[in-house]
């Protein structure tokens, strides 16, 4: 292009355009101040004052996680979790949620394999309206036979509505390929099997056994007074006893069983292929878990990470394509996604392998380094813009036994990671001859292309409703 | 109760070229949020070029004058930042949140592609850009369930020719028409400072912010830009239009939409809590009689959408295995009809007016969140201040107007009615 570059300012403006602008002085974060208080209970009280808007954010971390189920029983955590509010401390669902309505809070329970979360988002003046909501539903659900065979009624129809999306279906064949013998392998709200055994019995022992203090955090953030709040706390909480605490975490058995083939999960007609690529990745307290998250971020946790500019912004085969490691008490899967159209499908899936390779044969360029680094620690301040990303922050924080001073010392932590130790970090975690592929799409289109790049495919319908 | 009043200062100013300023200044994060949206949709947008202004949002994210392809998400990721951009039926809006020392670099990347946009186009970007646009439009909508209803929705429910009778993702067909000549037509027409509002809210000085804004922005000259499109009411005559398509999907679902207040009408918030207390929380009417009671629907959702020009309100209700959408259709229908004649009670309004609160203040969280409200203010209702009096709109919304509002909308004398039935069940093929 003939232009001349930083040349076009009008007289007389002192503006220059040619380059990117120099950064002002950057303001430090400051990370709120927590008080951190445990009750007799064992419960742990974890509050962040915040009082520019009138709203109050909390979290009660439990025990109760997907990894706590009986075998068999998986779904019973996710189930538990939304039967708390279909009846408790003697109202029936309907009046539960008539009062939770009217106070004008947002409930919602979050089932997933290490730890249940219960979050609570409500304005300061219902505030201990909330309190004594959580405390009824939490503590004295009423777990009614008829409610709990609606709810599993319920439960297995959305199972079946999964069938029709065909990113579910990706999911679910992919860490099946990776965990065929550990809970990772089942989707934490279970399968149609598992939810099918479930009925009020598993249910009550399910929260009998995890729904206690023992282990639990309730993180409170935003506007409240933090010795107010653990009076009106101790007043719900403070003779609450039970729970099993912390379940082991069950080791992976590594020798996983990588399918050596192409999983090809045939829906016909479809108007994409859907892919996945996936190996067993790392858990939170991985000794190079600053490592991945760079390394990551290069391959495809960023707009400009080498998969999206590649499959993306070259090629414009996909509104996007992007990898994760999803970090949990165990190792959990690292994913490579992207979904793209079917006559490129085979092409993509290669062009996703040959960049995950790739990161696996040289230490990532300087330049790229600088961006994943930057985009990890200067993002920090907006992650800590509002009460419900604190306490979340703080929620994550008590799930994985991030130190106190997590958060001071992470800047420091992810400015050490250097180039060659996202390579010995990436190689020690990912090889592409070990990981799963999956694709969803349409069979007749897809096995024939497929075959030819990857040998063998293993080609199976998509499952349905019985 | 609702003793707390909750206010955002701001200031608004404008540039000699009609460049629209508001600036929220709050200095208790040092983050800040530069937001631009442009005052186009796609009901802009002309026949057979339906989803340009999606397209050519990706395409303002392709590079500019100085700045190279890829280089406006690097440099604002290796700052910390985040962006985006996104467009609706009204308007389209650019956006970056990142660490206020860092303003300048957002000012710069926005304004250059106010300025420079034209000489840094190809060819080969839109071609590239058409291809991520149309598996965008092959993911979020072709492949997945339901997909194709809401623009379905949409054909039936405006008359030919009606601006917001088409989807903003478009039809295949005119994304492979757009051409290189329709982006520079399109640039030219819309994207002219005196067609945008610019928001800055967070970490900084506002008198110093708006000379770096003068300085970054003030140099292009306003242009004429196209009168907005007529927008014709839809009247009673349209009367109840009805369609039915299959999808590859295990039950059906039904779709309602009726025509209801704008954003600008003074009933858009009576309409707001109207449809939060049919279908918002589990004590919600929808909810406890489609869901709980009578199991009909796995799931039900309503709403009222906030547009310019007309008013949606829209019902979703799918059903529960072996309930068809005949059935579904009644059972909603034996909701809304005693709502319609007679209005709700004081404990449902209450309730809607405590959540309707609290969802003001959560999605006015951040700094993000309010650079986007105070523009979607200044565009679509020319009112950025309506962001601190929309409170007390809500406060004040009162029984018998959601009586009215609930009279004159829920009528089956003017919607339209969608069912989206199993592949199996027969209807005329899959819309796609």
């Amino acid at each position: 292009m003939n232009r001349a570059r930083g040349s076009r300012t009008p007289s007389g403006s002192t503006l220059d355009r040619s380059t990117p602008p120099e950064a002002g002085e950057l303001r430090p974060l400051t990370l709120p101040e927590l008080a951190r208080i445990e009750l007799g209970s064992g419960l742990r009280l974890l509050v962040a004052e915040d009082h520019q808007l009138p709203e109050v954010s909390m979290r009660l971390v439990l025990e109760a996680g997907a990894t706590c189920e009986p075998s068999g029983l998986e779904g019973a955590a996710e189930i538990t979790g939304r039967l708390l509010t279909e009846g408790a401390d003697g109202r029936d669902a309907r009046e539960v949620a008539t009062w939770l309505d009217r106070l004008g809070a947002g409930f919602s329970v979050s089932a997933g394999y290490d730890v249940t979360i219960l979050s609570l988002h409500l304005l300061r003046d219902v505030l201990d309206g909330a309190l004594d909501f959580l405390a009824a539903v939490v503590r004295r659900p009423s777990f009614e036979e008829a409610e709990v065979e609606r709810v599993l009624g319920e439960r297995l129809d959305e199972i079946d509505r999964d069938l029709d999306r065909p990113e579910v279906l990706a999911d679910h064949a992919l860490i099946g390929a990776l965990y065929a013998r550990h809970r990772y392998g089942i989707p934490a709200a279970g399968t149609r099997d598992t939810v099918e055994a479930l009925g009020r019995p598993a249910v009550a022992d399910f929260h009998a056994r995890h729904f206690g203090p023992r282990g639990a955090t309730l993180v409170v953030c935003g506007d409240v007074e933090a010795g107010a709040l653990l009076e009106a706390v101790e007043t719900r909480f403070g003779d609450w006893s039970g729970g099993e605490g912390r379940v082991p975490v069950v080791p992976l058995d590594t020798a996983a069983t990588v399918p050596g083939a192409v999983v090809l999960v045939d829906r016909p007609a479809s108007a994409q292929a859907e892919i996945r690529l996936g190996a067993v990745g790392a858990s939170y307290s991985d000794a190079a878990f600053f490592e991945l998250l760079v390394g990551n971020a290069i391959l495809g946790g960023l707009f400009n990470s080498r998969v999206n500019m590649n499959l993306r912004e070259e090629r414009g085969w996909t509104y996007g394509a992007r990898t994760a490691f999803h970090f949990r008490r165990a190792a959990g899967p690292f994913v490579g996604q992207t979904a793209v159209e079917t006559g490129v499908a085979a092409e993509a899936l290669s062009e996703f392998v040959r960049e995950t390779a790739g990161l696996l044969a040289e230490p990532p360029l300087p330049e790229e380094m600088e961006l994943a680094r930057n985009s990890l620690v200067l993002s920090l301040p907006r992650q800590f813009e509002t009460a419900s990303q604190v306490s979340s922050k703080l929620a994550t924080q008590a799930v994985y036994d991030l130190p106190e001073e997590y958060w001071e010392t992470y800047r420091q932590r992810v400015e050490g990671v250097s180039a060659d130790g996202v390579l010995e970090a990436m190689r020690a975690h990912l090889d592409p001859a070990e990981m799963a592929y999956i694709v969803v799409g349409d069979g007749q289109e897809l096995e024939t292309p497929l075959a030819e790049r990857f040998g063998r495919v293993e080609m199976r319908s998509t499952p349905t409703r019985p | 109760m609702h003793s707390d009043s909750v206010r955002f200062e701001f200031e608004e100013r404008r540039l000699d070229n009609g460049l629209r300023v508001i600036l929220h200044e709050d200095r208790s994060t040092p983050v800040v949020a530069v937001h631009v949206m442009y005052h186009v949709g796609s009901k802009n947008e002309r026949r057979g070029r339906t989803g340009f202004a999606h397209l050519f949002e990706h395409l303002l994210f392709q590079g500019s004058g100085h700045i190279p392809k890829g280089e406006h998400f690097r440099l604002i990721q290796r700052a910390g930042g985040t962006l985006n951009g996104s467009t609706w039926f009204d308007r389209t809006n650019y956006f970056e949140v990142l660490p206020s020392n860092e303003l300048d670099l957002a000012l710069w990347l926005e304004s250059d592609r106010m300025g420079f946009f034209e000489e840094s186009i190809t060819q080969e970007k839109l071609d590239n850009q058409r291809g991520v646009v149309k598996n965008e439009r092959r993911q979020s909508y072709e492949n997945r369930p339901y997909g194709l209803a809401f623009e379905t929705l949409l054909e039936h429910a405006f008359p030919d020719g009606h601006p917001y009778r088409h989807p903003t993702i478009g039809y295949m067909s005119d994304l492979d028409a757009a051409s290189l000549e329709d982006v520079h037509e399109f640039f030219r027409d819309y994207y002219a400072p005196n067609n945008g509002v610019l928001v800055l809210a967070g970490d900084f000085e506002t008198d110093r912010a708006m000379e770096r804004v003068e300085a970054y922005f003030g140099e292009f000259p306003s242009r004429e830009v196209p009168p907005p499109p007529r927008v014709e009411r839809v009247g009673d005559e349209r009367g109840e239009r009805r369609a039915v398509i299959t999808d590859a999907v295990q039950v059906p679902r039904v779709y309602m939409l009726f025509h209801g207040p704008s954003f600008n009408d003074p009933a858009f918030e009576t309409s707001d809590v109207l449809t939060s207390l049919l279908a918002e929380g589990k004590s919600s009417r929808l909810y406890r009689e489609l869901v709980y009671e009578r199991q009909l629907a796995g799931e039900v959702q309503c709403f009222t959408w906030p547009l310019e020009s007309v008013g949606m309100v829209i019902v979703v209700a799918t059903a529960r295995p072996g309930v068809d959408a005949e059935r579904l259709e009644e059972a909603v229908n034996a909701v809304l009809e005693p709502v319609r004649e007679s209005g709700v009670t004081d404990e449902e309004l209450e309730g809607a007016r405590n959540r309707a609160r609290r969802s003001l203040i959560r999605r006015l969280n951040s700094v993000g969140d309010r650079a986007d409200a105070f523009a979607d203010a200044a565009v679509l209702r020319d009112d950025p201040a309506y962001v601190n009096h929309a409170f007390e709109r809500y406060e004040t919304v009162a029984r018998p107007d959601v009586a009215d509002v609930a009279g004159a909308v829920l009528r089956s004398t003017r919607r339209t009615v969608l069912h989206v039935v199993p592949e199996e069940s027969g209807a005329e093929g899959r819309a796609a």
